[in-house]
């Protein structure tokens, strides 16, 4: 398992994460370079569809980040957040796949944070090995 | 005059509906006189074409609602669907109560004009399986069947020449026949979410196979059983202490039977084995769609997330078409059966869609299809 690097999809909320990623860009914090990032307006513009999707298409770890609770630029999107993850951790965890997905809040000024983030869920996702749904894919 | 909660024996004061009737035809009665009097504009009534075959229709003719009367275990329907946009009337499963109370929460069924009269049900029976059953175990062509009946345990068949014919359904069920899988694991066998529960348990002494045991669970079961005395339709007494203890013993038995056969159904699987549980049978879709199209509590009409975000191109062993639904119904699947019924490939959905929807219910302490005022757990977000 020595050479498999996981990729990592991480969605990113406008206003707090994505400019807490940019900060940590900035701050030249060091993270590992297997993650992807998508910038959506509101982390509850995340679907469960989005994320079965890219587990299907083969992402071996997805990361929702968004703004702190009671900081949501939309009042109340983080919340919808939260409520959504609950269904789709219970579904991921039927497929045996609920270790593959983390929700994490990160506010514009935790650069820090999102880099312990992003370096603690590329080596865990590192210690489970690849997305079997990946392997099917490269069956077929 | 009756009230809500009173537990009642009645029958069908036309002689010929109450000696067609499966237990008094008390039933047909309450919807003829719904439509009589101008309570609904239409009934959904079951057409009888023979004893494995009968089509959902809605009609306005009274006298096509008399004809329906008679029960069909054989005949696995969910009516929830054809209730929609309409003043309707209709008989109905427990099942198909629970499908109207999803619907209705999902704003597809006013049930302010919707009555619905549930009829106890101990399973119903495919009608393939059935006729297989008839030739291989009661050695009847299916042909000469007039009738059937489900009772202590036992399922009987009457004949052309009036013959009985008895099996006990745990034999039959041993020999892979019997009642559909989806039947063996309910445990809704009074349907007490419908506004009358109607049914035979109870029934006893010289009324026995002549009268219907009928509870009223709420306002619009007292309108309808009002309704139908004032047109002279049926007759009712209040039932004994005797009556009702015995088909709560009955109602007892069947859902012991239910959640030890569910413990028998459900094997847990490992984690590692989740996956493959799910994608071996799922590999053999051939992507109909016919498991959404009968799907009593899918509201999501012609354009839904599962179908759109579904392609054949992808060609991936674990179809999104069923991830989605899989996901979307993990807090509102009723365990009909239908899906598995009419899939052409014969996968076994409705077991896949419980053994994740059940798990997932029984964490949020929701049941679907019970109380209106119940609301799902995905629906609202409550702010704190």
């Amino acid at each position: 398992m020595s050479d498999f690097e996981p990729d990592i999809l991480t969605f990113c909320c406008n206003w707090c994460s994505y400019a807490g990623a940019d900060l940590a860009g900035v701050s030249r914090l060091q993270y590992p370079t297997n993650n992807r990032i998508i910038r959506v307006m509101c982390s509850s513009r995340v679907e469960p569809i989005h994320i079965l999707e890219a587990l299907k298409e083969g992402t071996d770890g997805i990361l929702v980040t968004g703004c702190h609770i009671g900081d949501c630029h939309y009042i109340e999107g983080n919340i919808h957040t939260d409520e959504r993850m609950k269904e789709i951790v219970d579904a991921l965890e039927h497929l045996g796949l609920k270790d593959r997905l983390r929700l994490e809040w990160v506010s514009a000024a935790e650069g820090k944070k999102f880099q312990e983030t992003i370096t603690d869920f590329v080596e865990k996702i590192r210690a489970l090995g690849p997305n079997p749904l990946k392997e099917k894919a490269k069956e077929e | 005059m009756v009230n809500v909660g009173d537990m009642l024996v009645g029958y069908a004061t036309n002689e010929d509906v109450r000696k067609r009737g499966a237990s008094g035809g008390l039933v047909t009665a309450v919807l003829a006189a719904a439509l009589e009097k101008g309570l609904v504009e239409n009934v959904v009534v079951m057409k009888h074409i023979n004893e494995f075959e009968a089509v959902p229709i809605i009609t306005d003719d009274v006298d096509e609602v008399l004809a329906s009367t008679g029960s069909l275990h054989s005949v696995p329907v969910n009516l929830a669907k054809y209730a929609m946009g309409r003043k309707v009337a209709m008989p109905a499963k427990p099942c198909d109560a629970q499908a109207v109370i999803e619907q209705a929460k999902r704003g597809m069924i006013d049930l302010d004009n919707t009555y619905v009269v549930g009829l106890n049900c101990g399973g119903s029976m495919h009608p393939v399986t059935t006729k297989k059953m008839l030739v291989e175990m009661y050695d009847i062509d299916p042909e000469d069947v007039v009738g059937e009946e489900i009772e202590k345990g036992k399922l009987i068949f009457k004949t052309k020449n009036g013959e009985e014919m008895a099996i006990a359904i745990d034999e039959l069920e041993e020999a892979g026949f019997g009642r559909r899988e989806s039947c063996r694991y309910c445990t809704l066998k009074i349907p007490v979410n419908a506004d009358l529960a109607c049914g035979n348990w109870g029934v006893i002494g010289d009324k026995a196979g002549s009268a219907t045991f009928c509870q009223v669970m709420n306002d619009k079961g007292v309108k309808l059983l009002d309704n139908a005395i004032e047109a002279g339709r049926i007759e009712v007494e209040p039932a004994s202490d005797k009556a009702i203890a015995i088909r709560a013993k009955v109602n007892d038995v069947m859902v012991n039977l239910g959640n030890t056969l569910e413990k028998e159904i459900f094997p847990e699987i490992p984690d590692e084995e989740r996956m493959q549980y799910y994608m071996e049978p799922m590999a053999d879709c051939i992507d109909c769609g016919a498991c959404k199209e009968v799907c009593p509590v899918c509201a999501c009409g012609e354009d839904s997330k599962c179908t759109m975000f579904h392609s054949l191109v992808d060609n991936y062993k674990m179809s999104m078409y069923h991830m989605v639904r899989l996901l979307h119904l993990s807090d509102s699947c009723i365990a009909c059966g239908q899906c598995s019924d009419v899939c052409p490939s014969d996968i076994p959905i409705t077991l896949l869609q419980s053994s994740f929807a059940i798990p997932s219910q029984r964490k949020r302490e929701y049941t679907p299809g019970m109380n209106v005022d119940d609301v799902p757990p995905f629906f609202e977000v409550i702010l704190k």
